[in-house]
């Protein structure tokens, strides 16, 4: 129980006024960061880092980590109100969480996603401090071609995504994967399509999240000429806290979310987006009525939340066990840690222990902060959009395109999201699902990078994905998969057309 | 209803404000500016610079290298007081370093812009059609550089470097982007020293630290600064340094030069100011960052704390080694037909 001293060590250190305070004002900033589109736990992170230069380490990291997990919290408010993701892993929170809102069910769906955010990051938290070392040495053994067979693992989800809709499911994808080619590519050297400066870096999917979602979702309410109508502002705290049959409901997805997140949360790159698109896709397999996800099942809106924060701490097993960032926001972290004059890489547990275990004590207060701040937060948000429901279209427009400039503080984003706003309208229009092209604008150039770097390693031969046990693995678990579900689609058929006769 | 209805617009407003942080960033961020703002009223005179605070642009978001530069040397201006003009970092990240090399070529002839410089001041527009070369701009001091250093795990065979030349198969190594300096460094490592290699790029050092940590690849080439860690718990065994010497933090590291092989490849870290500016804003600058690099707090808060060789250059010598690392890059560049 050496990890228990260490981490009451940590609370020691944690416990005074001030770090309080500032665990509380970071959480409660990461909230709101959170909460607006386009801004998420890289860019939260950044603002507050100019600021911390002139405090003690500890309170530095309890501040940064405070707000990282805030911003968690922070993405499934305006996916849930709004219908727009603040970041990738938020989208599957819009799945169901959005649905409840117009069914006037807002309050509840930010109540069920507060808890199982919370469950989420409690259980990443203590597989952290368990289980770090021993997760980090079984990590390393992972190399491209186990993470290969991992993103076709994600975007086989797709399939269960689209459900009847397969075809354009199937067409939304290669979009996806012609827009994720844009952009320097570190495997071979190349810049393609670099005819603006801009574009080195590839397009932003944060970009492309609040046009398909935010600003597809404003033209296609005003050509249907949808008034929402939510009801007047009440403060009823029946409307937001679920009842104990609902808890029920949730316990058993949100901590399967929260186990699927912290496992994959700690994969560089994608982590937390493919670990909420497994969560989801899993609980609609599992379900008896699978007809209920996208329509507001509360099942569909726990679990992708719990793995999404499950998937913070998760990220930080490799930053402070080897000093090497998993996401966004760790790769800044890393650039703190430097900046405060520790050393991320093996030895930092060894040589700044207390730090990194107040760091963790941190963590573990802002999310109890934040669990309770966020329930309280509810009845407001949702009556601010009660309030302005007449005028939302025009404030969610707004939100989305001042999100965008703030991706890069210049007008090129903006430009992006308003092109894929009227490419979202056109994909809402016609029945395009816009879950698959997210997926696979995230995942298509790591997946592309994994195949090429796995054929390096082996110098061309096709057999390291099966010579490989962990790959091995994972390609017998996708072919399960795929397996099964065709032979439930035949099965399906077959009884459809028994009833029909 | 209507008092409700001002509430809202008001947290609208703040929501808003917050939003737009980065933009009055700067003045809140730095007091100094507060300080020096009734300077600026006084009548500026022809011959003193700076006449408006200086800004200092790293091309990469808060946390990255560029960022942590600006902001060690601003910290250490200020602490020693080397001087009192007021001086903001600001942030201009996109584009691998083109969005800020841009912010600073718009401000062609003022001296008021200095910004961070690191490989891809070169490699960038020489890739992309970015609309500037680094002859553009000015070239104002190298401040270090950053060796390369070839390493294998602890736990393989090869001992030496002779090890891996008489190894008798191709062995995988390591390191980031193709065409990038680690790429740069195998090439010649395949060429000079005759190792037999197929290299496979990562993003980013921490990938490639973790490839070789795992056993996936047969040895790497990073900076010093991603494996001294590995090195000193054991888990790594370094075969040799890219620097023409043997290098103080390192001094057990033998260098590929006295190994009998001439493989000297490194990156540098420097600062450049924007075309066209007079030479007395060149002057000035040059006095600052003399300075600065004599302090002992730079020697332990960034060459120590970055594991940095020392290799400062002032303005025209720097501009003198951009022309090198330009000629070294575009060759290799051609040579792997990344660019035409």
């Amino acid at each position: 129980m050496e990890a228990l001293d260490n981490l009451s060590i940590g609370f020691v250190e944690v416990m005074t006024f001030y770090n309080i305070m500032i665990i509380f004002m970071g959480s409660i900033f990461g909230t709101i960061v959170g909460a607006l589109p386009g801004l998420g736990p890289s860019a939260g992170i950044a603002l507050l880092l100019p600021l911390t230069f002139g405090m003690p380490v500890t309170t530095a990291l309890c501040l940064l980590v405070g707000s990282y997990m805030g911003t968690m919290y922070g993405g499934r408010i305006t996916a849930i109100l709004i219908n727009t993701p603040g970041d990738a892993p938020a989208i599957m929170t819009c799945q169901d969480g959005y649905p409840m809102m117009t069914q006037g069910k807002g309050g509840l769906a930010l109540g069920i996603s507060a808890i199982s955010s919370f469950v989420g990051g409690a259980f990443g938290l203590i597989i952290l401090v368990f289980g770090a070392p021993i997760i980090s040495k079984i990590s390393i053994n992972f190399g491209p071609p186990e993470y290969f067979m991992l993103m076709i693992l994600g975007l086989s989800t797709i399939t269960l995504l689209a459900g009847d809709k397969m075809l354009k499911a199937a067409l939304m994808t290669f979009f996806g994967f012609a827009i994720g080619i844009v952009g320097s590519d570190y495997v071979s050297g190349y810049v393609r399509f670099n005819y603006h400066p801009e574009l080195i870096e590839g397009i932003d999917f944060v970009a492309i999240i609040i046009g398909l979602y935010g600003i597809g979702e404003v033209l296609f309410n005003i050509e249907k000429l949808i008034h929402l109508d939510l009801g007047k502002p009440s403060f009823k705290i029946r409307e937001f806290i679920p009842s104990l049959k609902e808890l029920k409901q949730i316990t058993m997805p949100t901590l399967r979310g929260s186990v699927i997140g912290t496992m994959i949360g700690i994969l560089p790159g994608a982590g937390g987006t493919i670990a909420t698109f497994l969560a989801y896709t899993s609980e609609k397999k599992a379900s008896k009525t699978p007809k209920r996800f996208g329509n507001g099942a509360i099942e569909g809106l726990a679990a992708p939340e719990a793995a999404n924060n499950a998937s913070v701490p998760g990220a930080l097993i490799p930053l402070i066990t080897l000093g090497i960032p998993g996401s966004g926001g760790t790769a800044i972290l890393l650039g703190a840690l430097i900046m405060y004059g520790l050393r991320p890489g093996p030895l930092l547990m060894v040589e700044s222990g207390t730090i990194v275990w107040t760091m963790i004590a941190g963590l573990i207060l802002a999310n109890v902060i934040l669990l309770i701040s966020n329930i309280m937060l509810i009845p407001i948000f949702i009556n601010i959009i009660k309030l302005v429901q007449k005028y939302l279209s025009p404030i969610v427009a707004s939100l989305c395109l001042l999100g965008a400039y703030s991706l890069n503080y210049g007008m090129f984003n903006i430009w992006v999201v308003m092109i894929f706003g009227v490419i979202g309208y056109g994909m809402k229009k016609f029945k395009y699902p816009a879950g698959p092209l997210i997926l696979s604008v995230v995942l298509a150039p790591l997946t592309e990078n994994y195949f090429r770097q796995s054929l390096m390693l082996a110098q061309g031969k096709f057999s390291i994905f099966l010579l490989r046990p962990i790959s091995l693995g994972i390609l017998i678990v996708i072919l399960v998969i795929a397996v099964l579900s065709i032979v439930n689609n035949y099965r399906n058929k077959a009884k459809k057309r028994v009833m029909a006769n | 209803m209507k008092k409700l209805l001002l509430l809202i617009f008001i947290l609208t407003l703040i929501i808003v404000g917050c939003a737009q942080e980065p933009a009055s960033q700067p003045s809140e961020e730095e007091p100094a500016v507060e300080a020096e703002v009734e300077e600026e009223e006084e009548p500026a005179e022809e011959s003193s610079f700076p006449e408006r605070p200086i800004e200092f642009v790293a091309s990469y978001a808060p946390g990255g290298g560029h960022d942590t530069l600006m902001r060690t040397m601003l910290k250490i201006i200020q602490d020693e007081g080397i001087s009192d003009a007021s001086i903001n970092v600001v942030n201009k990240p996109g584009g691998s370093g083109a969005v800020g090399m841009a912010y600073v070529n718009g401000h062609a002839g003022d001296g008021h812009y200095l910004m961070a410089a690191t490989s891809s001041l070169i490699t960038t527009p020489l890739t992309s059609d970015v609309g500037l070369t680094f002859r553009d701009l000015t070239p104002i001091a190298r401040l270090g550089i950053d060796p390369e250093l070839l390493l294998v795990n602890a736990e393989s065979d090869y001992e030496t470097l002779d090890d891996l030349i008489n190894a008798g198969k191709v062995l995988n190594i390591g390191g980031t982007s193709t065409g990038g300096i680690e790429h740069i460094a195998a090439i010649k490592l395949q060429i000079i020293a005759g190792v037999d290699i197929n290299y496979i790029p990562y993003q980013g050092d921490g990938e490639v630290v973790a490839a070789l940590m795992g056993n996936q690849i047969d040895m790497v080439f990073t900076n010093p600064n991603s494996a001294i860690d590995y090195i000193k718990s054991g888990d790594f065994r370094p075969i040799a340094i890219t620097t023409e010497e043997r290098v103080d933090l390192m001094p057990d590291i033998p260098t590929f030069k006295e190994l009998g092989y001439d493989i000297v490849v490194n990156i540098y870290r420097g600062v450049m100011a924007p075309g066209g500016v007079s030479d007395e804003v060149v002057a000035y600058y040059t006095n600052m960052i003399e300075e600065l690099v004599a302090t002992e707090e730079w020697q332990k808060d960034y060459i120590e704390r970055n594991l940095i060789v020392e290799g400062y250059l002032p303005g025209e010598e720097f501009g003198e080694y951009l022309e090198e690392v330009y000629l070294l890059y575009e060759e290799t560049l051609t040579e792997l037909g990344l660019i035409k």
